[in-house]
């Protein structure tokens, strides 16, 4: 069977599903999480033929194509879009939420994993805009799943901000497409990467600067890049926990993705140096905004968004350093989604208990939820960087990697602010889990079960801290030899 | 010959443009409604006469199905929100309309500024067109930044979208259909969603007045 059709299949399938059968039913809930095993096994599969040394491609023209930089955001894709079909809405128990919403989230839910798996593996730059500008409709369909006043506000925020910025990002596509016709003249494929890479050396280069303006901007404004991050906090926050984990771990992910597939025809074109002037200034913004903004939280949400956008700044800092640089980026990028989402599930689970987003409301996790508390707080040890976890080694391999580069002084800068990021997180974390529930809180787990796939995101995130296993490393290596290409 | 195609072709885009400006000076819904539409229409005609001087068949579809879609359906849709709004009161701007149209201009001259390399790059006779393209890109921006309803919000984005559009169909005579097709389909899944939320924001807020919407901060 065609590794493509498993991996978009499944969710295609799950949200035809669920769009079917009104009024809702549990089965659905459970097929769409079987499903969405078979679009990870679909993702190891990629896996393995980079492991074996070659690149998958599909349909004419290689329409679809999966190189070591589209696998390793599938994986993570698909690993998180199976965390949200299983610990989604609809699965039985009491979560908080009726048939309809969980209808509703089993639809697009699966639309917007859809979206960005498809947009990782399109081959061709056209396509895989519309598939970001879809991953921000199908995405605020769900932001308001209750309605509020602060989800309504969030969800008009980002879908105006989102389809702004979107648009620029089409803008670029558009641009970097003319210098491209005004070389080589109108032919089939001419918006396919390998075709663009290929005649990138001969590009005009300051129109494929302006072009790379137009994008970075554009999809920097998805990724949740300083100054076009102010969608970010309230989306994240107001949004259900399942989506807000899908946001902030992977679709982040998947809008870097792009500016990063552009960033090397550009650097083809005119050398590294304009790209990584670019990336180093947005992404320190993002850090610092990121830290300090992370000292005034009183919302846990808003905290671990903000959080998010420290990461992209971080990450957007390592690409700018070279192959070493690049390839700490990349596991930064897998730590972070695999970290991520495990907290901002977690949250939902203490959301549902407390009622409550405010820091000052949640007292005595501990107490009230062991097991939950004990995974929240490693998971927040983990963003911010403590050992034995992942981030605590793609972050030291980002500095290895600055200094291998000679930017002692910019290290010194982010190293500044990740200990701001560091000493205030701490702080929040502390006044949520110790002392007394309040009154009126439940004390005792609940349903259990959801803590099982969470703790195994955070015993990965232990091994990833522990070792670097070889598949991955090798996985890792051929991202850094495209950009090397 | 080439020389009627690159009037044409500059005329056009100077009416797009000029269209996109009318939400500057005109104050209420309607007319902003109306002028997008004809904005569209012009765009349209744009695309059909680069089709015919370039000999592109394809670019006669993309011509169809913006006028179905921007010129029919997408105004159809605003005018029935319109409708719905019409007994709000209309809001000042945050930028007066004096400093609207002066900072426009100068955002036109911007345009003209940072498209000289593509002018000087490109050797198509609907070339002299793309700085207008760009300043209406440019004007569609800070009208989504400077106005408070969130009905002229989603006006200011659709033209940022006809801008685009415009700018494609002049530089590279329309990227590839099959992708025209799919930006087409995003674009009205966008404008949709936007007016289910613009229908929610109207029913928890009572107003479309988007100053209200500040509740979330830090």
């Amino acid at each position: 069977m065609n590794t493509f059709a498993m991996l978009l299949g499944p969710p295609l399938l799950a949200a035809l599903l669920a769009a079917a059968v009104k009024p809702y039913r549990r089965f659905v809930g459970w097929t769409n999480a079987l499903l969405s095993l078979l679009s990870l096994g679909a993702a190891v599969v990629l896996w393995r033929h980079i492991l074996a040394g070659d690149v998958l491609t599909s349909g004419p023209l290689e329409f679809l194509r999966a190189d070591a930089l589209s696998t390793l955001l599938a994986l993570c894709v698909s690993v998180v879009g199976a965390l949200a079909a299983w610990l989604g809405p609809g699965m039985g128990g009491d979560d908080g939420y009726d048939g309809a919403q969980a209808r509703r989230f089993r639809i697009f839910a699966n639309l917007f994993t859809l979206m960005m798996l498809f947009a990782v593996v399109s081959n061709n730059v056209g396509f895989m805009w519309i598939a970001i500008e879809a991953t921000t409709i199908t995405s605020a369909m769900l932001i308001p799943l209750h309605v509020t006043k602060a989800s309504v506000e969030a969800s008009w925020k980002y879908i105006l901000i989102g389809s702004v910025g979107i648009a620029l990002a089409f803008g670029g596509t558009v641009l970097g497409y003319f210098d491209f016709v005004n070389l080589a003249g109108r032919q089939e494929g001419a918006l396919n990467w390998t075709v663009l890479m290929a005649s990138a050396p001969h590009l005009h280069p300051q129109v494929i600067q302006l072009a790379f303006v137009f994008i970075l901007i554009g999809y920097g404004t998805k990724a949740g890049l300083a100054p076009m991050h102010t969608w970010l906090p309230d989306a994240h926050s107001e949004a259900p926990a399942p989506l807000s984990a899908m946001m902030s771990g992977v679709l982040l992910a998947v809008a870097l993705y792009a500016v990063i597939r552009w960033k090397f025809v550009v650097n083809a074109a005119v050398g590294t140096g304009f790209t990584d002037d670019l990336f180093t200034a947005m992404g320190l913004l993002s850090l610092a905004i990121g830290a300090f903004s992370l000292v005034i939280q009183r919302n846990y949400k808003r905290m671990l968004a903000y959080s998010s956008i420290e990461h992209t700044g971080l990450i957007c800092v390592g690409l700018a350093l070279g192959p070493l640089g690049m390839f700490a980026a990349m596991l930064h990028l897998l730590n972070h989604a695999l970290a991520k989402s495990t907290i901002f599930f977690l949250a939902g689970r203490v959301l549902h208990r407390y009622r409550t987003t405010e820091i000052s409301g949640v007292s005595g996790l501990l107490t009230a939820m062991p097991w939950t508390g004990g995974l929240f707080a490693a998971g927040v040890l983990a963003v911010i960087g403590l050992p034995p976890f992942g981030l605590f080694i793609s972050e030291f391999a980002l500095f290895r990697a600055g200094f291998a580069a000679g930017r002692p002084w910019l290290m010194g800068l982010v190293l500044a602010l990740l200990a701001v990021a560091f000493v205030s997180m701490i702080g929040h974390l502390n006044r949520m889990l110790y002392g007394a529930p309040a009154a009126g809180v439940t004390v005792g787990e609940g349903s259990a079960w959801p803590l099982v796939p969470l703790g195994l995101c955070v015993a990965a995130l232990v091994v990833l801290g522990l070792t670097l296993p070889a598949p991955l490393r090798v996985l890792l290596t051929r991202i850094v030899e495209i950009a090397g290409s | 010959m080439d020389s009627v195609f690159s009037q044409l072709s500059v005329m056009g885009s100077s009416l797009v443009l000029i269209f996109g400006l009318i939400l500057l000076w005109r104050r209420g819904v309607t007319a902003y409604i109306s002028a997008f539409t004809w904005q569209s229409a012009v765009l349209s005609g744009v695309t059909a006469i680069v089709a015919y001087f370039g000999h592109d068949h394809e670019l006669y579809w993309v011509a169809v199905a913006l006028f179905l879609l921007k010129v029919v359906v997408i105004p159809r849709l605003l005018r029935r929100m319109e409708r719905r709004f019409a007994a709000e009161r209309e809001l000042a701007p945050y930028v007066n309309t004096a400093t609207s149209l002066v900072i426009s201009g100068l955002l036109v001259l911007f345009g003209y500024a940072i498209t000289r390399p593509l002018v000087a790059l490109s050797q198509l006779p609907t070339r002299a067109g793309m700085p207008l393209a760009m300043g209406l890109v440019l004007v569609s921006l800070f009208v989504i930044i400077s106005r408070k309803k969130a009905l002229t919000q989603v006006i200011g984005f659709l033209m940022l979208e006809n801008g685009l559009a415009l700018l494609a169909v002049l530089g590279t005579y329309g990227i590839p259909l099959i992708v025209e097709l799919g930006v087409f389909l995003d674009v009205l899944m966008g404008f949709l969603v936007m007016q289910i939320f613009i229908y929610q924001i109207h029913e928890t807020f009572e107003s479309i007045d988007v100053e209200q919407l500040n509740r979330l901060r830090h």
